[in-house]
């Protein structure tokens, strides 16, 4: 299945902190069929650090600048709003878009979500076959629909 | 006649002005000499000491008193006087220095810097110490003996009078007032009785009231004696006329004198009774011929009235601490009682009997902004509001007691035989006002005056000076309108029990504010509680359910049933409980996302719901009819959920052997309900019925509890939050939910809601036609 446009593998960073998460999305993006380079990262802070590459994340290797950023915006520590604050004021990153994963239904929630500067909005659904078509549609949305910005951060 | 009007000016108050403790003379029975005690010389001696003793007034003053009496005399009286404590009237034996051999008899006091000793002949016996005593402590014995004040009052006057020997002796007692009533007499057959006679309290005013208190005895031998002034009549350490208050020889009003004379008497004494500060009463002895009473006959009726003072003391103490033990017993009971039952009201109604027993009351009103409650027997309502507003206005912010209402309140003479006497007690002096009124009848009296008590003077012919009266004919008055006074010893009860209610209210107060602050924050907790434990229960659910999923994805190409079974019997539960927590979670959002009333027409709420509803109608082909709904002040929002829920549950509960009708209608039936406020509110009655499956009745409270369930899931979806829901919101709105169901027939569930102003659900009549 070719959805990229070109054929490196493209970089998607999950900031989830939760270990049954991380193992149901790469489940889920395997039944979707995606090739991605999926990087975990449990919280903002080392959402920062992986942008950042600083700490764990100095290598540059070990940091490939993400093409999607999906983002559970409940994470301990420095919590996803946050997080999008500080990266929607930097010049270098603001670009990046963020998906927001979250299992809030709460219109409050997702209204104050965009707002901040959210690119879009996902409600986690709780079945797989719902979760794989979720995700699909995602991909084929922001990977092959949507015309992305091309930004060499100056850290890459 | 109804009642006593208030008394002329015209009385014998005028003779509060007469200053008759300086009358500048004394009664010539003896002899009266005023000295300054530090230089023993004589500043003033009264004109008839030469009657006494070869001395002339002239010789005496400013000379010493040892020279006027003899040595062994002045020495006995430098000693008495040297002594601490002198008192009115220490007894002196007194010998003059040269004319006579006699011993006098002299009494000493001090007065205004001057020492006073006042001589007289002393009576035979004076040497017989032993039958004085004897004769005394026989009298005291036998009054000792009384058991009650009557018969103590009476055994005062016989003993008084086989003492002195005068033909009446009475026994005098004050009131409030002052005026006064014979209440024991001891008399010669020949001399009328006084026994049970009112008199004026203007026939002892106020003056000699006073003097009375100050000296307890004063003695007129003969009504008619010819005044010894003494001379000068100056005290030079004041400047002004001698102080004779505490002089026994005090030469007394003529006004007083003519009293006597209009009495028939000639000779009289009395003596105080005093209680502490205050003049109880009187002895008062009379004699139709002049009689002298020698000092000790005096000293031994003295003695007399203390020994009754004392015992009218003991017995007046003793019913005070009966009645406050009594009070005590009463409180204790009434603070269980109304611990036992949460209510000052209850408490004070189960021990009502003893409460007025105590009180000596008729009737009880606690009046407050919550109501009026009433024991026993009182005005009517509308009477006591008029009266709580009589008391409101007076000054006296801490007590109002009168034991005659209608002299202040006129229209109370229509219920005097309910409430003459009212001891009215606030509980609080700020508003909100509460007070606790007792109330007393009418006692219905016959007073026997001696004489009319409101002509109690004659005026003088042509004379500013007023003359006292001369008629004593017995006189009677029949008072109405007045009830028992207050006793100190009951205002003083009528004053704890107010206490006690207070206190009860306020700890009350505090417990019922602690509790709902307690309820509130538990709510409040619960809300929360629910609200967080859904949001991360269902984060593990999501997992499960996505882990089940998988699973079941898994394992589809081995095509094992035993095993399929079991992820779905995985998955069916973690549907449920994501079921069960999302309706919790509504269950806990209806405080959380409530919103204020405001009017809407449930008309038009219920013609949305069975729009959103269509598709499950139309599914289970029922019919849903709506009448004329009223408009009424709710949340909008929440009516409508409470209208779904009651819908939906009609269409699920339908009977499978019929077509499914539903109604929603405006019950006719109205409840009147009475609320805190007095004013009498409309409550509407809307109802949901159905010709469904229904349930038996043992079940219609129950079903309105939080996930109560009739049917198992596997017959019927749902977690049973949709009536408890119902219930919730109703209950937010003041009104209340029901279910009348007949199993097989059908169920009509209602709540009530407040009607808004009349305006409002006559246009909703008017929509709907």
């Amino acid at each position: 299945m070719s959805m990229h446009r070109d054929n490196t593998v493209p970089t998607v960073l999950v900031a989830e902190d939760h270990n049954y998460d991380k193992m149901i999305l790469k489940e889920v993006f395997s039944r979707a069929g995606i090739t991605a380079d999926l990087h975990f990262v449990g919280d903002g802070e080392q959402m920062l650090d992986y942008l950042y590459r600083r700490g764990n994340f100095a290598e540059e290797l070990s940091a490939p600048t993400p093409a999607l950023i999906l983002l559970d915006l409940n994470m301990p520590r420095l919590d996803g709003r946050k997080v999008i604050h500080i990266l929607r004021a930097d010049e270098t990153l603001r670009h990046l878009p963020v998906i927001a994963l979250s299992t809030s239904e709460s219109q409050k929630h997702i209204t104050e979500a965009y707002s901040i500067g959210i690119n879009a909005y996902l409600v986690k659904p709780a079945n797989i076959p719902d979760y794989v078509a979720k995700i699909t549609s995602l991909w084929q949305f922001w990977m092959v629909t949507a015309s992305l910005p091309v930004v060499e951060t100056s850290l890459s | 006649m109804n009642d006593r009007p208030v008394p002329d000016t015209v009385d014998l108050t005028n003779c509060d002005r007469e200053p008759i403790h300086i009358p500048g003379a004394i009664q010539p029975h003896g002899v009266l000499i005023a000295f300054a005690e530090d230089s023993f010389q004589t500043v003033s001696v009264s004109s008839n000491l030469p009657q006494f003793a070869p001395f002339r007034p002239d010789d005496v003053l400013g000379g010493s008193l040892a020279d006027v009496f003899d040595a062994g005399s002045t020495a006995r009286l430098r000693e008495l006087l040297g002594e601490p404590g002198v008192s009115v009237g220490s007894p002196i034996a007194m010998r003059f220095a040269r004319g006579v051999d006699a011993e006098f008899m002299g009494l000493i006091h001090r007065n205004e810097g001057l020492t006073f000793i006042e001589l007289e002949i002393p009576e035979k016996d004076l040497a017989d110490s032993h039958a004085f005593f004897g004769r005394t402590s026989g009298a005291i014995k036998r009054l000792q003996a009384a058991k009650t004040l009557d018969d103590a009052c009476a055994a005062a006057a016989r003993e008084v009078r086989r003492i002195t020997g005068f033909d009446r002796v009475k026994v005098y007692r004050f009131a409030a007032d002052f005026s006064g009533q014979v209440i024991a007499e001891d008399r010669i057959e020949a001399v009328e009785s006084f026994l049970g006679l009112h008199f004026p309290p203007s026939d002892i005013p106020v003056q000699a009231r006073k003097l009375y208190a100050l000296n307890p005895l004063r003695i007129i031998p003969d009504i008619n004696y010819l005044p010894a002034p003494i001379l000068p009549n100056l005290n030079p350490r004041t400047g002004r006329p001698i102080d004779l208050s505490l002089a026994v020889l005090r030469s007394v009003s003529p006004i007083h004198l003519e009293y006597m004379r209009n009495i028939g008497m000639r000779g009289t004494m009395s003596i105080s009774i005093m209680r502490g500060d205050r003049l109880w009463g009187l002895i008062a002895c009379h004699n139709r011929e002049p009689r002298h009473v020698g000092p000790d006959a005096r000293q031994a009726s003295e003695l007399v009235a203390q020994v009754l003072a004392w015992q009218i003391g003991v017995m007046e103490e003793e019913t005070v601490t009966r009645q406050t033990l009594k009070g005590k017993a009463i409180q204790r009971s009434l603070i269980s009682d109304i611990e036992q039952l949460h209510d000052h009201r209850a408490g004070l109604v189960r021990n009502s009997e003893a409460l007025l027993e105590l009180m000596g009351a008729s009737g009880l009103c606690l009046h407050s902004q919550e109501g009026i409650m009433t024991l026993g027997t009182t005005p009517s309502e509308a009477e006591i509001e008029s009266l709580v507003n009589l008391v409101g206005g007076t000054d006296d912010a801490e007590l109002f007691q009168t034991d005659r209402l209608s002299a202040i309140l006129p229209e109370a003479a229509a219920y005097t035989y309910v409430a003459s006497g009212v001891l009215a007690v606030p509980l609080s002096r700020s508003p909100p006002r509460r007070v606790m009124l007792w109330f007393r009848p009418e006692v219905a009296q016959t007073v026997y005056w001696a004489g009319n008590p409101d002509k109690p003077v004659i005026a003088g012919q042509g004379e500013l000076r007023l003359s006292p009266r001369k008629s004593f004919a017995s006189w009677t008055e029949e008072t109405r309108g007045r009830a028992i006074p207050w006793q100190s010893h009951e205002i003083a009860a009528a004053v704890e029990i107010r206490d006690l209610v207070i206190d009860v209210i306020l700890r009350n107060t505090e417990k019922l504010e602690r509790v709902n602050t307690q309820l509130a924050r538990s709510n409040e907790e619960l809300e929360a509680f629910a609200h967080v434990a859904s949001h991360d229960i269902k984060e593990p659910l999501r997992h499960i359910e996505a882990f089940a999923g998988m699973l079941g994805e898994s394992i589809r190409p081995i095509g094992d049933e035993r095993l399929r079974n079991l992820v779905s019997g995985i998955e069916s539960s973690s549907r449920r409980l994501r079921n069960l927590i999302n309706d919790l979670a509504e269950f806990s959002q209806v405080g959380q996302q409530a919103k204020p009333f405001a009017p809407a027409s449930l008309q038009e709420i219920a013609q949305e719901v069975v729009a959103d509803l269509h598709q499950r109608i139309d599914e289970a082909a029922a019919t849903v009819e709506i009448d004329a709904l009223p408009i009424v002040s709710c949340d909008r929002n929440q009516m409508r959920q409470v209208l779904q829920n009651l819908v939906s549950n009609a269409i699920k509960y339908r009977h499978p052997a019929r077509p499914c009708r539903i109604r929603i209608f405006a019950s006719a039936w109205h409840e009147e309900e009475y609320r805190g406020d007095g004013t009498r509110a409309s409550a509407t009655r809307i109802c949901v019925s159905d010709n469904g499956i229904g349930f038996d009745p043992k079940y219609a409270e129950q079903i309105f509890e939080p996930f109560q369930r009739l049917h198992g899931p596997d017959e019927y979806e749902g977690s049973g939050i949709g009536l408890a829901i119902c219930r919730k919101i109703v209950q937010r709105h003041g009104g209340s939910v029901g279910v009348e169901t007949v199993p097989g027939i059908g169920s009509t569930f209602w709540f009530t809601l407040a009607k808004p102003a009349e305006n409002n659900s006559l246009a909703a009549d008017r929509r709907s036609t």
